[in-house]
């Protein structure tokens, strides 16, 4: 799911960067520093969407940088349990699958992919329906369900299901 | 600062955001949605579920109707079947430390690391089992065994490019004036720094095993290299899939183990040209004759003779070590499934690999002289041993039976009573390549000469 919220930064900026471009020089660090990155706690930040406010630079004794409190807005990304998500499939096999939905990695094990769907190998493996109608496979897009989440400083671990009603295939490439 | 303390700001230039904040506002107007947010992974109250469903809304924003109605009901439903799993869940493995059956957070990490398939991956030893049951039976059914096949010595060879001598330098040419033979088989990987040549008849050997085997490959080579080796042999990815080991994920270190292979063992052929590396699976074992290309190949090993690129030769194609083994594993993969009577599930392909083994040299009475020192038992050497698990008889004794005389010099007694009594007087070689080659070999190529001069093992 999408937040839009507003956290605060200390940057600290090196003195060749003061000038005319200040504010420009501070907004290009904070999301090159910023978007794409992880926290616990608000998920991966997947854009800066504004600047709230920036307070009064304090200089560091020796080393010249002045550090500025900065306050922005930006839009995270944080799956929850429950939560259903659309994903991208990127790995079949034995285990399960994997999917992908933008930072967020997915695993879903074949315990939790409907008893009727099973495991073909080759060189593409798939899960696939008795009757072949339904096939998961590389580049499938999925509709799933999280049961779990883990976020880290880098990477959003999440479980999935696809063992419920209105879970599963949602666009098969093999069939386009 | 916490998602809690920060408030949604109702004005905003940005169109995204300004979607986001109207969804969430037309749904909650008692508090704000970021505050419940703390809530989300605790257990479901009324007003969680419905805050939930408000925040899918901004999700799926387009298609707002289908889902609203249909999920708010299965949430709930959902939540109490999920934590009944939770109680009784065997934690059958996990994926980000996550249980990957009920979701749970595990604490202590139990299983084995399953880091080649995708990072984060583990599986308990009762769920491996469980896979590799399943997977037997449906590979039998196709009529698949399981290969493991080593890189370096085995498949190909690989060199430092600042390791290549002098003679070498030609293979630094551009690909178009290589020469034919060297085409399609020998990549230069500059990132890598290094270059690698793949074994003569590689192409068929991969085309032919893959029909009649699931194959893995196994390498000592870190995981970038093993990626990148994987790509050369299978450019189509039509072999390997994800099953690509490399040390990094290994279980034990400089060993190699089925630990982490999903084939059951009894099914599980290897091909590698280091017998140390598989101490506990020496019966899963076929040890490939090393392929040595490059000049610092032969140098890391001790020869000091000139190298197959140095001689602008290489190992022949049709009867080179891949077209043999090839060859050995149809004759195996043909009898597990052909000619072994009883179930399917109960054959063993180590023992059809003993089986086979011992019919190479069937028949054949071998004596050795002087090739064992006589402080150790005989039947300790590793030579007395090869020749029995090749089905030959070894003998300490003279007698009219002995067929073989295995001998370094041709001046020895037992050397000479051989040539006087018409039985073959072979170089130890001669066991060593039926041990590489699983056929016996042509006597007349393993000659003993007078002088104790160097001989060469062909
Ligand atoms: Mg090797
Ligand atoms: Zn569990």
């Amino acid at each position: 799911m999408f937040f839009h919220i507003v956290l605060e930064r200390n940057m600290q900026l090196h003195p060749r960067h003061f000038g005319r471009n200040l504010r420009e020089n501070l907004v290009a660090k904070l999301m090159k520093d910023v978007e794409g990155t992880c926290s616990g706690q608000h998920g991966f930040v997947v854009a800066i969407t504004g600047i709230e406010n920036i307070g009064k630079g304090l200089i560091r004794d020796g080393t010249g940088f002045v550090s500025f409190p900065v306050k922005y807005q930006c839009v995270v990304f944080r799956p929850f349990k429950g939560e259903i998500l659309e994903a991208v499939v990127t790995m079949v096999n034995k285990m399960g699958f994997f999917a992908e939905a933008g930072p967020v990695q997915i695993f879903v094990s074949n315990h939790l992919i409907p008893d009727d769907m099973e495991f073909q190998s080759g060189d593409m493996p798939n899960y696939t329906t008795s009757d072949g109608s339904v096939k998961i496979q590389k580049d499938s897009e999925v509709r799933l369900k999280i049961i779990g989440t883990r976020v880290d400083a880098t990477e959003i671990f999440c479980i999935g299901t696809i063992k419920d009603d209105f879970l599963g295939v949602i666009n098969d490439p093999a069939s386009v | 600062m916490s998602l809690a303390e920060s408030p949604v700001y109702s004005s905003s230039s940005d169109d995204f955001a300004g979607l986001l904040e109207r969804e969430l506002e037309s749904g909650s107007s008692e508090s704000s949605p970021v505050e419940e947010d703390k809530e989300a992974d605790d257990n479901g109250s009324d007003v969680e579920s419905e805050s939930r469903i408000k925040r899918r809304k901004v999700e799926n924003a387009e298609n707002l109707e289908e889902t609203s109605g249909s999920t708010s009901q299965g949430f709930s439903e959902q939540k109490s079947e999920v934590s009944a799993v939770e109680d009784m869940c065997a934690h059958p493995g996990s994926f980000g430390d996550m249980c990957f059956l009920c979701g749970q957070r595990l604490n202590e990490q139990s299983g084995v690391t399953f880091g080649y398939i995708h990072k984060g991956l583990r599986l308990n030893n009762d769920e491996i089992d469980r896979l590799r049951n399943t997977d037997i039976k449906k590979s039998l059914h196709r009529k698949k065994l399981y290969l493991v096949l080593d890189l370096d010595h085995t498949l190909l060879n690989s060199t430092q490019l600042n390791h290549m001598t002098a003679e070498e330098e030609y293979l630094m040419s551009p690909t178009d004036s290589l020469p034919d033979v060297l085409k399609g088989s020998l990549f230069r990987l500059d990132l890598m720094r290094m270059m690698t040549k793949l074994r003569p008849f590689i192409r068929t050997f991969l085309k032919e095993a893959s029909e009649m085997f699931e194959m893995y490959v196994y390498t000592m080579g870190d995981r970038a290299y093993a990626l990148e080796m994987a790509k050369l042999l299978d450019p189509n990815k039509e072999y390997f899939g994800d099953r690509v080991i490399s040390r990094d994920d290994g279980t034990l270190k400089n060993q190699k183990g089925l630990d982490i292979v999903l084939g059951q063992e009894s099914a599980v052929l290897i091909l590698d040209d280091t017998e140390n590396a598989w101490a506990k699976h020496k019966d899963n074992l076929i040890l490939m004759e090393r392929y040595h290309f490059f000049r610092s190949s032969c140098h890391q090993f001790g020869f000091t003779c000139e190298s197959l690129s140095e001689m602008k030769t290489d190992e022949s194609e049709p009867e080179g070590a891949l077209a043999n083994v090839l060859d050995l594993l149809k004759r195996i993969h043909k009898i597990f499934f052909n000619e072994l009577g009883g179930n399917l599930i109960d054959r063993d392909v180590r023992q059809v690999l003993k089986t086979v083994r011992k019919e190479v040299l069937k028949g054949c009475k071998v004596m050795f002289s002087r090739i064992i020192p006589s402080k150790v038992p005989a039947d300790n050497h590793h030579l007395w041993k090869m020749a029995e698990q090749l089905g030959a008889i070894c003998s300490t004794e003279v007698d009219s039976s002995v067929t073989h005389v295995v001998a370094l010099d041709a001046g020895t007694e037992k050397s000479r009573w051989a040539v006087k009594q018409k039985k073959f007087l072979v170089h130890p070689g001669w066991v060593e390549a039926a041990n590489y080659m699983w056929r016996k070999q042509p006597e007349e190529k393993f000659p003993v000469t007078e002088t104790k001069s160097k001989t060469q093992t062909q």
